[in-house]
This record gives C-alpha cells, structure tokens and sequence, in this order.
C-alpha cells in the first residue's frame, strides 16, 4: 500500500539550509586547509598552495558528485544494495594486493587510482548504510526475530569489519559498528539484543585494543597526555595548546602555530585544531552550529519521509557523518583517544569528501521526494 | 501511518537528540579551552614556539701602544643541525664526520637522539666549513661565534692573560677588564616552528654588541726587544725564571713586561698554570742590593750624609750582634757613593746605622714598598715591609742591603723611576686608554699626577751616584752604553730555601736602571730567578739589561748623550771587516 503511493512523488525544492551549510563548510574547509597546509606543503612539494589546488579541485567534483545523486531517485539503491557491498569487499581486498594498494603509515588503506587515492572503507561505511536501510525497512515486519532482524545484519558488518580490520584501521571499524547499532535500533530491532551485542562485543573490542602495542599506548596518552607529550600524547597536547592559545577570537587565519611543524596532519585529522587556533572560540562554534543545522535537517528530512527505506536511508547517512564528526572533535579536543578520522566537509582528502557529498546528496533527493499529496 | 513507523521515527528523533547532546558536550569543552584553561594552554604553546636566542657582539680587541694588535675575536662557525630537516642522517652523518675528523657513530647518533637541536661541532676551522655547506646537507645551521686569537702567540702573554671557551677573560687584561672587553649580550625571544626555523623575524636584529677596546701601553717592539733579551740571559746562565719590565719613569707607562718561560695563550691549558701568572706584579721577591739606592736616598734627603761621607767597611766582615755580614770584597772606607758603586753590604748597614730605621723604613713606604702600586693588573702583591717598630738591628741592617724585604718588580722599578724623574713617583699603568667600538674613548689613563717623594736635588745625587756604578770598578760595567750616559744598579739577593733560611746556592740575580742620565726616557729591571751559571746581577742580568736599554733607546730614537764620533768610526770599521 504504501509502494503504490511512493509512486505518484512530487519533486519539491532541495533543502536550501542543508545546502549551505554544507557547501559552506566545504568552504571554511578549503580556506582552512590552505592556512594548514602551506607550511607542509612548501616543505614537502615546494608549493605553498599544493594541497589547496588539490583540496579545491576535489571540492568542484564533489559539488557536481552532490548535485548529481541529488538528481538520483534514492530508490533505485535499492536494487544496488548487495552489489555496493560486493564492490566495497572487493575494494577492500584490493586495498591488500601491492600495485594497486596504497599504504601510509603502516597502513594500507587506500587504493590508487590514477593520481588519487581513495580509500574503500569510507566507501563501505556508504554501502552499509544503503544495505541496511534497504534490509531493515524489507525485514519490518519480522524484524523482532534474531535470525531475520539482528543475525545478517551483524554477519555482513562482521565481514566488512574483518576486511577493514585487516588493513588495519580500527578507528572506521569501531565507526562502522556504533553506526550498524545505532540503525538497527532507530529500524527496530530489539533492544535485548543490541544490548547482549554490546556486552558480548566490549571483551572482543578490549582483545582488538590491546593486540596492538600503539592502541594502549594510544589509550594512555588520552588517558593524561601531558604525561605523554613528547610521544604518543604529542599530538593531543599539542592540540590542546593550539585551541587554548587561540582564546575567544583567535590568532587569526593564517597566524596559528601549532600547523608549523608542531601539530602533526594539521590539514587532515587535526584541522579543527587549527580553526580553533585561528578562528578561537567563536569559529569553533560557528563549525559546531553549521554541523547542528545538517544533522537536523537530515533527521528532519528522515522523520519526514513516509517511506521507510528513505527514512533509515536519511537518518542513516546524518548519523555517519555525524558520527565522524563527532569523533574527529572529540579527539582532537581530547575527549576521545586519537584515531585517524577526518572531520567531514573541512579535512583535506578526496575521497572522505566525495563519499560525504554523495551522502549529503541522497538526503538531499530523499527530502525532495515528497509522497503526494503531502508537502 | 503504521505504528512501527512511527516507533521509527521517535527513535530518530531521539537519535538526533543524543548527537544534540554530544554537540553541547564538544562545545562545552571548546569554552574550557578556550576561555577557562586558555592562559595555561597559551603559556604552554608559547614555551614551545618561542625560543630565547642570545647573541653576543664582538669581544673587544687588546692594541699595543700603537695599535698593534695583541688579542683579537675572529669570527668562526659553529655547526649545529636540526635533524628533522636532515634527510639521510646516517649516510650524511657519515660524510660530516669525516670531514670534521669525528666519531661518525657517535654524530649519527647525536642526530637521531631526537632533540629538535644539536651541535655537529663547534669553532669549526673555515675550510672545513666551506667543506661541509659544500655537502649541501639540508638542515643544518651555521652560527657564527668567536674566538679569542692572539696573533703574537706568547708575546706579552702573561700581561694580556686569556679568555675561557666561553670568551670570558680568565687571566690577565682579558680578566682585569673583562667587563670593559666583554661583548653585550643581546636575548631575544624568536618564534621558531618545531623544526627550528626562525619564521618571524620582525623586531629583533641578530647584531650583538661589540666590547670596548684596549690600547696598553706596551708597546710590540719594546716587548719584544724585552723578551729576546730575557730569553738570551735566562737560557745562558740557566735561570728558572726571569722578568723584565721597561718603563717609561715620568709617566709609569709600562712599555714591556717580559716574562721567562713564555707560554703560547692560544692553547694556555697546555703549559703549567704557574707560566700564566703576569709575575712582575703579582710575585714578591728579595730585591737585594737593588735597594741600596733607597737607603742612599734616605740618608741624604734627611742630611744625615753627603754621596761622600765615608763609612769604615771593617775589611770584610762586620757582627751585628750574632749574625756576620760579609761583603764579596773587603773594604776599608769607602764613600755612601763608593758603597753604592761597589755594593757594599757593610757600608750600607753603616749607613742605615746612623740614618736609623725610622727614617729608612719612611723613605721607603714613601717610595711605595709595602703598598700596592695599584697597576691595573690583577693580583697585585703589596710586598712585606714590616713596620719600623718590629726590626731588630740585624733586620735595619738586612734591608739596607734587600734582604728581610720583599717587593714586586714594578713597585721596585716604579720607585727607581722615581729618582729618574727627580724625585716624583708616578704609578704604573698599561692601559692607556679604553676606546668603544664607534671609536670614542671612553676612558683615559695614566693621568695621575705624582708624588714627590725625595727633593730633586737629592735625586739628582742618587742619580749621579747610580751612574757610578756602571763605570770601571762599578758592579755594574757590564750594563754600560757607549753613546748613552746608563743609571742603575745591581742586585744579588740570597733566595729563602725550603727551610726558611737564606740559601746559599739559590739567588735571585738583578739588575735595575735608567738612561739617558739626563732626561731619562727608559727605566728597567730585569730579574733572573735561580741562575746556575753564575748568580751576580751584574754578571747576569746587567747585560740583558743593557741590550733592552740599548735597543730601545735606538728604537725610539732617543739622541744619544756622548758624542757619536767614536760610535760611527766603530761602525764602519765593523762594515769594513764584513766585507
């Protein structure tokens, strides 16, 4: 019943707040960015505006990338649902095979292609999030029973996780679990068994922690980083300095120090940091607010979608990118453990901003698609 | 709409509630760093990224009277390296250590001891330099500094001192007037990123500020006319040690102190710290007869005799009590002149007997024995003249003769100078002027008006009688000048052994003087401790003597008292016989 009135859908307007802040924040992103990078970019490359040409040509494929799954009938996702997640497996097992993955840090976690890289698991968070929508809102009316609402959900993020996990990079396992849980819940599934999840999860999460040496030094320097500053607390520390040193109004664009050599990926991971130094408290704020506006106009848009899938879909993609967001804050100012997530819209990366505009744009279509008769 | 719909979109709502939630918390925590912790935090970044940088000028220079230089700074590199720029650190460590002849492991491992600075080496040697910005090794910082040079090695090493690593005076000038040499130092606070660069240069200047310089009154020639002649006679008779100091009598310029060993101050740690000591001031001796010209002065001032009053000289051998004194020649009676000439030490007990040792003990603090002369070196020994009071008969008649007393050369000198300048003592000095680096003089010295000390007809007596001593019978022929009419006297004083008492076989051989008679332009002493060859002043130190006066008469060009006549046929001869 409900199919045969999606069918009769009227195109309203794009949700003009959520478009502006957005393309706003991509903005603030670019500018920023470049006031971080330059120092490390004339270093590196000697080209003081390297990442910015970067950062900016991203940005114009990103505003067409949104604007084209704007255009997109979110319900043809659907039919997609287990090819993305196929394509994201894949993508992720290529990640591992030298010649066409990427590694940095001890990691690989991206894949090259041409001069890009671009990196799968935040492309797998995307098809998770498509999956799920389309499964939870298939499986309603069974949804409260283990083997049909809980059980195949769990066992494909399972996989995806492992794949992720491999590379390996916790930080976007444990997003892609919170994200998972947080789905299920808003899609019904009982809470006795998100809940049995979470305790049967916890003493798993503990082992993955502290299989590896940099995760518990990670967690002790979050732990008291000024104990720590001149080694695994350092980033954090110095983090901490730059927003408490850019005070109410800032140093100023341009004029911070800490993206001089002292704060390590001060385009990237700790781009808040640098903000917070430049623009001082009034620029956090005002990031924190245009953030606010997306995430309600993107539950708003989910609540006020009749159809289920859409709904999940729209709540789904507000709450990945809220969630990176989330995370990338509170590491940077300290509340979390550090974890290499960029900050979405505003961190340098091509990928992490294409996925997010192709988020942003799903919302967008989802918003737009009005069942009839309604406004 | 279904109900499991609706469950749907509570929940959502509820969701975006929560991530509300975590929004206020993360803005919560903005405003604590922002505002609450924001001093703390601030103080903390700027201790990171603002560096206090010292700089420090040039050390002043030390000139000879004419502006030779005696101690310069030169400017060398130093080479330090942040090794966060450095790319390669092992195989460039490698290249660098060769070059600057170090460890390559251990510089390897100074580089990757993770410090955001550390220095290569210090005072690098230009070339090497040169070398290593060859090697185009990126982070690496050439700082200039300086170094303290004496380009004279050892000449007049003892006067001038040296400075430590740190440039700071340890000896000498360089300690005396180590506030007037030392450069300024200049600390700035320069913003630098983590890998040390300076970006923000606005409002500091890295030019430090240069010390004053000295000019002495030594001058070059003079000093090294000294020590040549110093180094002849010490070597030649054995001496342990030897000092000379010429002066200029009316004015207490010292225009050479001489020292025996020398030692190159350009690597100072390599000699014995006792060579380093500027010994004609800081180290009392037992003048000997050189004092006889005191005891002279004394008894004729106070006309208690005349250059020819005639004392008995016991043949030889005269007891004071329990105690003999015996002179190297025996003699009947001899003039206060004769006594002089001859040095006799029972004619000058004589005379200090019925001068008495209040008188004496008078003239003598009046000429500054006992006291510091306050010659602007450091360590100055006032010498030991006990007071009048405390002398036993046989301690009057010991010091009439120099021994019982001690002095320090300059005080000796500065007191014959002062028969030279008819009568007026003048102090010591050897820094002329202080100048700063624009060129002002900052200070002038030498500007002390004398004391009169002796009546300058009773010092034109002594210096009649001083002339005597260099003429035939005199003790002191041997420091005659031909074209120069020479004033002096000798000294040979028994050393105190190890046991306290007088030795026999340790001497402290002298000679001391003046000339032209007549307008005196150079007064010197030279001194020879401990000479093996022979221990007479005349035999001894007389010849030193004479060839620095000779030389620096010559060298300033002072006109010669006698007829020249003698003098040029001399010469000629000599020129034919070379040929």
């Amino acid at each position: 019943m409900a199919q045969a009135r999606q069918t009769t859908d009227v195109i309203t307007g794009f949700d003009t707040p959520l478009l502006l802040s957005v393309l706003f924040l991509t903005g603030v992103g670019i500018v920023m960015i470049y006031s971080a990078s330059s120092a490390i970019a004339n270093n590196t490359y000697g080209n003081g505006y390297f990442f910015l040409r970067k950062q900016t040509i991203f940005s114009v494929i990103g505003g067409l990338v949104l604007f084209l799954s704007s255009m997109i009938p979110y319900r043809m996702y659907r039919a997609f649902a287990y090819i993305l997640l196929a394509v994201s497996a894949l993508l992720l097992v290529f990640t591992q095979i030298p010649g066409y993955g990427h590694a940095a840090g001890g990691a690989a976690r991206w894949i090259r292609i041409g001069g890009f890289t671009f990196q799968p698991s935040e492309f797998a968070r995307l098809s998770m999030i498509i999956y799920l929508a389309y499964s939870l809102s298939k499986k309603q009316e069974r949804i409260r029973e283990f083997s049909i609402g809980f059980l195949p959900h769990v066992i494909v993020m399972m996989l995806l996780a492992i794949l992720i996990m491999i590379q390996p990079d916790f930080g976007s396992v444990v997003i892609l679990g919170i994200l998972c849980w947080i789905m299920m819940f808003m899609g019904g599934v009982p809470i006795k068994y998100l809940g049995g999840a979470l305790l049967g999860l916890l003493p798993l999460a503990g082992l993955v922690m502290m299989s590896a040496s940099y995760r518990v030094e990670r967690l002790m320097s979050f732990l008291d980083p000024w104990k720590h500053q001149t080694d695994e607390g350092y980033q954090i520390v110095h983090s901490l300095m730059a927003f408490g040193s850019g005070g109410f109004w800032g140093k100023g664009l341009g004029n911070g120090h800490q993206k001089l050599f002292y704060l390590p990926e001060p385009h990237t991971d700790f781009i808040f940091s640098v903000i917070g130094e430049e623009l001082g408290l009034w620029g956090v704020l005002l990031i924190l607010t245009l953030f606010f506006v997306v995430i309600w106009r993107g539950i708003i848009i989910a609540m006020r979608t009749e159809d289920l899938f859409g709904s999940l879909l729209a709540a789904g993609l507000t709450i990945g990118i809220s969630l990176q967001t989330c995370v990338n804050m509170g590491v940077a100012m300290g509340l979390l453990p550090t974890k290499g997530l960029t900050l979405p819209f505003l961190s340098y990366g091509g990928s992490s901003l294409l996925i997010n505009m192709v988020a942003v744009g799903i919302i967008i279509n989802i918003g737009k698609t009005r069942p009839h008769g309604r406004t | 709409m279904t109900k499991g719909t609706k469950t749907i979109k509570n929940k959502e709502l509820f969701v975006g509630l929560v991530f509300s939630l975590i929004f206020l918390v993360i803005a919560g925590r903005a405003v604590q760093l922002h505002v609450i912790q924001t001093k703390w935090l601030t103080a903390k970044a700027e201790s990171q990224y603002n560096k206090y940088l010292v700089t420090c000028g040039k050390r002043g220079t030390i000139y000879d009277a004419n502006l030779k230089e005696l101690a310069v700074s030169l400017e060398v590199m130093s080479i330090g390296a942040f090794p966060g720029r450095m790319e390669d650190i092992s195989q460039n460590g490698k290249k660098m250590a060769k070059i600057l002849g170090l460890n390559s492991k251990k510089l390897t491992k100074t580089l990757k001891s993770g410090k955001s600075f550390v220095w290569v080496k210090r005072k690098v040697a230009p070339n090497d330099v040169e070398k290593i910005k060859n090697l185009d090794v990126k982070g690496l910082e050439f700082i200039p500094e300086h170094n303290r040079f004496y380009p004279n090695m050892g000449l007049a090493a003892q006067v001038i001192g040296f400075t430590g690593t740190d440039e700071k005076g340890l000896e000498g000038l360089e300690f005396q007037y180590n506030r007037e040499l030392e450069a300024a130092s200049d600390k700035f606070i320069v913003t630098k990123d983590a890998l040390g660069r300076r970006f923000n240069s606005s409002g500091s200047s890295v030019t430090g500020f240069s010390g004053n310089d000295l000019v002495l009154t030594i001058d070059k020639r003079i000093q090294f006319i000294a020590e040549n002649a110093l180094k002849e006679a010490s070597e030649e008779f054995q001496a342990v040690s030897g000092t000379a100091v010429v002066m200029q009598p009316d004015t207490g310029a010292l225009l050479a102190v001489a020292h025996f060993p020398e030692f190159n101050p350009n690597i100072f740690k390599q000699y014995d710290r006792n060579v380093w000591r500027n010994r004609a001031v800081t180290d009392p001796f037992e003048p000997g007869s050189t004092l006889k010209v005191f005891l002279a002065a004394a008894a004729i001032e106070s006309n208690v005799c005349t250059p020819n009053s005639i004392f008995f000289c016991e043949n030889g051998t005269y007891r004071i009590g329990r105690n003999k004194v015996n002179d190297t020649h025996p003699y009947q009676w001899l003039s206060l002149q004769q006594i002089v000439k001859f040095s006799s030490n029972i004619g000058a007990v004589k005379v200090s007997e019925i001068t008495g040792k209040k008188l004496l003990y008078k003239t003598l603090t009046n000429f500054g024995f006992g006291k510091q002369t306050g010659i602007d070196c450091p360590g100055e020994t006032s010498g030991i003249l006990s007071n009048y009071n405390t002398w036993s008969s046989i301690d009057t008649g010991a010091i009439s003769f120099g021994q019982g007393i001690s002095v320090s050369a300059v005080q000796l000198l500065a007191g014959v100078s002062a028969i030279a300048n008819g009568g007026k003592l003048v102090k010591p000095y050897i820094v002329k002027s202080i100048i700063s680096p624009d060129g002002t003089i900052v200070r002038e010295c030498g500007k002390t008006k004398g004391r009169q000390v002796i009546s300058p007809e009773t010092a034109e007596k002594i210096k009649v009688i001083m002339s005597t001593v260099v003429t035939d019978g005199g003790t002191g022929v041997n420091a005659a000048l031909s074209r120069y009419t020479v004033c002096g006297k000798t000294g040979t004083a028994q050393k105190i052994d190890k046991g306290g008492s007088y030795s026999n076989d340790q001497f402290t051989a002298s000679f001391v003087g003046f000339a032209p008679q007549q307008h005196p332009a150079v007064a010197v002493l030279v001194i020879l401790d401990d000479p093996k060859v022979n221990h007479y002043g005349g035999v001894v130190a007389a010849p030193a003597f004479k060839q620095i006066v000779h030389e620096t008469l010559n060298y300033l060009n002072v006109e010669p008292e006698t007829d020249s006549n003698d003098e040029t046929i001399l010469l000629a001869q000599r020129i034919e016989a070379k040929r």
